[in-house]
């Protein structure tokens, strides 16, 4: 039998049974459009979050006091017996490839000018805060690059802060009382948003030294590491341990590097994306129920037409190819069909909710209809094998 | 006709086609199996959690130190110190009112603990003796920490179990000294093994007093102030008692953050609401795939029943009730199929039950009325023009067909 034959006949029959075979495609189409769908709003989240992390860069390397317990994030944070000092950052500065360092360190407190009043997270940071983080300054300058135990009393709005207490007043230069100490206004920052809950523009940024005085503690909470684009991140993070094991007698602290974050965060969405398309995909199990029911029927029904196929000379592996045929050209129909309403149906979605993040992968895609295809040769397998297994004269008999 | 003979004769019909019928039961009852078993894991999950902070007492208030003027985003993201303290004193203010059951400040942080060269760097708790009866955990061996003046800086541990295996082995733990930090202590109780309750594995955790962890971290603000009602009427009250002292302590300002067990459950409540409907949603999702199959199927048997329906209709049957008997068909096909998913559905839960025990997946009532309610209507919606199809014959052309 020649190719187009077959597929000639294959899809003659489809066409004969027009309605039959667009309600067993649009099973399936529903199938694999839940499962592109679904898929398209995971990865889009995915994507989402990577580019949270991405916005600060990716050659970071946080260090925090305390080894890391089973709680993920080491708790030395809150207080520990061996304290992350400025004189740890200075020293880091000094390794080859390090770029930037900046300490951190992170409070609550009531800010107020000129009878304005605000409570608002009090950053205390290191001036090479801007270059690690990519942060852009609006008005004014970051902090100097003074000595690093004793800085002068300065201030650098988010520009959440400058909106509330200043509005269209000009900020630079003013006092600003922070938890009961005065600080002046040397810049404003531009908007930088939200991150992991914490709103980077309702804060105020002060010297990290400033900041372990107010709020009387001897340990900073982070010490961020910005390396070279081209270094080796093992090298880096080897030298900051030899660094830190030096100065403090031991390696007691947690290192985490951007790109460990990136792939934990990674490995756990796409987990979650692929839980959700599982879950997509029991409609395509009852999907391939569908076809596996109409071929059934559709043989039963064809048992005349298999018997003359047979009795002018085809053979067995002709009559299951040709069945199976049937079936995967009908899944992969489906497939089609649901790949377009799925895709449509993201980005529709995309249109009426421009807060919900798709992105449609083109691997999923080709998966889903690599599926729907295996699906129709599986669903077809049984039929098929039946009609090739009927013998010819009972075949022609039953007509 | 008459009910039964609808019955009799949709039943008959049935069981004349086996395998297709077989393989449409099939089908619903894959549908409604996965809602069944997807909404059981969601309830299961969330009485889970429920439990989880039930066990913590219902009628707890946390206050934390820092507050945000912009409300919202997770309270437990203010891990920031604030330049007033939250310190033991404003924790033994707390006592002084009579709905109050209990106080248990708490510090935390981590350091060295050391025992005859072991070492290991763990989680350092720092409370009072009030905790134990707050967080309902038990002792294995030994007191839990003394019942003293909240400033008392007593050199005294309770060990979790985990760590006291690793520090002593097979020896005895009781009264021998150890090391935290560069203080000495001496071993008072063990925890019992419990396992982890909400944000402390209580197995790796060691306590000691609050004033000796304050002193070991050399920090003065305290971490958390848990206060426990006398009873969960009380909370309201305890709340503003709690900011209005913690306001006039701080010179008039209000800088703490106060969280009730009520709003947290609330929260994780409509978390996992959301969570299971959207699973189950995504489920039914299938249920209309089953209905797209039934429509199919009963398209193609009407087809073949052409003859058979002209012979009803010769006999005298109404176009509606040729109409009822197709439709009884769709119903009983999905009625049938759902019936079977249940039980599949609720096997797989009591599996997955007995499999993990302490995880508790029922299937809530809802789910059951809902899945069944679902396969009913769409083997219904598409029973109709397969139905009106019947119907509609002509009984003369229909019986010619043959």
């Amino acid at each position: 039998m020649r190719i187009n034959d077959f597929i000639r006949l294959s899809s003659g029959t489809i066409n004969a049974y027009r309605m039959r075979s667009f309600l067993t495609t649009l099973g399936i189409a529903i199938g694999i459009a839940a499962v592109v769908l679904l898929t398209s709003i995971g990865s889009g989240i995915h994507q989402f979050v990577l580019s949270e992390f991405t916005q600060f860069g990716t050659n970071i390397v946080a260090i925090n006091p305390g080894k890391a317990t089973t709680y993920g994030a080491s708790i030395g944070v809150f207080g520990t017996d061996r304290p992350l000092t400025l004189e740890d950052a200075t020293a880091l500065r000094r390794l080859p490839y390090v770029t930037a360092v900046v300490p951190a360190m992170q409070g609550n407190a009531e800010v107020e000018s000129q009878q304005r009043r605000r409570r608002t997270t009090v950053f205390g940071v290191g001036p090479e805060m801007l270059d690690a983080f990519q942060m852009k300054i609006a008005s004014g300058k970051f902090l100097p690059a003074d000595n690093p135990i004793a800085p002068r009393a300065f201030v650098a709005l988010g520009s959440k802060v400058r909106d509330e207490l200043f509005g269209n007043n000009n900020p630079l230069g003013q006092l600003l009382r922070i938890g009961g100490d005065r600080y002046r206004i040397i810049g404003s920052l531009e908007s930088k948003g939200q991150f992991l809950g914490i709103d980077l523009d309702d804060a105020v940024y002060i010297p990290a030294a400033r900041s372990l005085e107010m709020f009387n503690r001897n340990s900073l909470m982070e010490i961020d590491v910005v390396y070279n684009d081209g270094a080796d991140v093992d090298e880096v993070v080897a030298s900051i341990r030899r660094i830190i094991s030096a100065r403090h007698g031991r390696d007691d602290v947690t290192i985490t590097t951007q790109q460990q974050m990136l792939d934990v965060l990674g490995s756990v969405l796409n987990i979650l994306t692929f839980a959700v398309g599982a879950l997509g995909g029991i409609s395509l199990i009852v999907g391939s129920v569908g076809i596996l029911t109409i071929m059934t029927i559709s043989i039963s029904e064809r048992t005349g037409e298999i018997g003359l196929l047979r009795a002018l000379g085809s053979t067995q592996t002709q009559i299951l190819l040709l069945f199976l045929g049937e079936a995967t050209i009908l899944a992969a129909l489906g497939g089609i069909a649901g790949l377009i309403i799925g895709v449509g149906g993201a980005h529709l979605l995309h249109l009426a909710i421009p807060a919900l993040p798709v992105h449609t992968s083109w691997t999923f895609v080709f998966l889903a209809e690599a599926l729907a295809i295996v699906i129709g040769l599986l669903a077809g397998v049984l039929p098929a094998r039946h009609a090739a297994g009927m013998d010819p004269v009972d075949a022609l008999r039953s007509e | 006709m008459i009910i039964t003979d609808v019955l009799r004769y949709t039943f008959t019909t049935l069981k004349g086609f086996r395998m297709r019928s077989a393989l449409m039961l099939l089908a619903m009852a894959i549908g409604v199996a996965a809602v069944v078993v997807l909404t059981s894991l969601g309830e299961g999950a969330q009485r889970y959690v429920s439990a989880e902070f039930a066990s913590l007492g219902t009628h707890l208030i946390v206050v934390l130190p820092g507050r945000s003027e912009t409300s919202g985003g997770a309270p437990n993201m203010l891990v920031g110190s604030t330049p007033r303290d939250l310190t033991l004193d404003d924790a033994l203010a707390l006592t002084r009112n009579s709905s109050v059951q209990r106080v248990a400040p708490i510090a935390i942080g981590t350091s060295n603990i050391s025992w005859q060269g072991r070492e290991r760097e763990v989680p350092i708790l720092g409370s009072n003796s009030e905790l134990l009866e707050l967080r309902h955990w038990k002792m294995n061996k030994g007191r839990f920490l003394p019942n003293q003046k909240i400033d008392n800086a007593t050199p005294v541990v309770v060990l979790g179990s985990k760590v006291r295996n690793e520090l002593f082995g097979a020896q005895a733990a009781i009264g021998e000294w150890l090391r935290i930090g560069d203080r000495r202590f001496r071993v008072i109780g063990v925890m019992a093994t419990e396992g982890r309750s909400i944000g402390i594995d209580v197995e790796e955790v060691v306590i000691i007093p609050t004033a000796s962890a304050m002193s070991l971290f050399n920090n003065t603000s305290l971490y958390r102030i848990l206060v426990e009602g006398k009873s969960r009427e009380a909370i309201p009250r305890i709340q503003r008692f709690v900011i209005n002292t913690l306001r006039e302590r701080h010179q008039g300002e209000e800088d703490i953050t106060v969280v009730t067990q009520d709003s947290v459950l609330a929260t994780f409540d409509r978390i996992f609401q959301a969570l299971t409907l959207t699973v189950a949603g995504i489920a039914a999702i299938s249920l209309a795939v089953a209905g797209v199959l039934i429509m199919n199927v009963m398209l193609v048997s009407v087809a073949h029943r052409t003859a058979e329906i002209g012979l009803l209709k010769a006999v005298g049957a109404s176009s509606r009730q040729v109409m009822v008997l197709f439709m009884t068909e769709a119903a009983m096909l999905s009625l049938l199929g759902s019936a079977i998913g249940l039980i599949i559905g609720w096997s797989s839960s009591l599996l997955i039950n007995s499999l993990y025990p302490g995880f508790d997946a029922v299937t809530p009532l809802w789910a059951v009325v809902a899945a069944m309610g679902v396969s009913l209507s769409t083997g219904l919606l598409f029973g109709v023009m397969p139905a009106r199809r019947a119907a509609r014959l002509d009984p003369v052309q229909a019986l010619s067909s043959r």
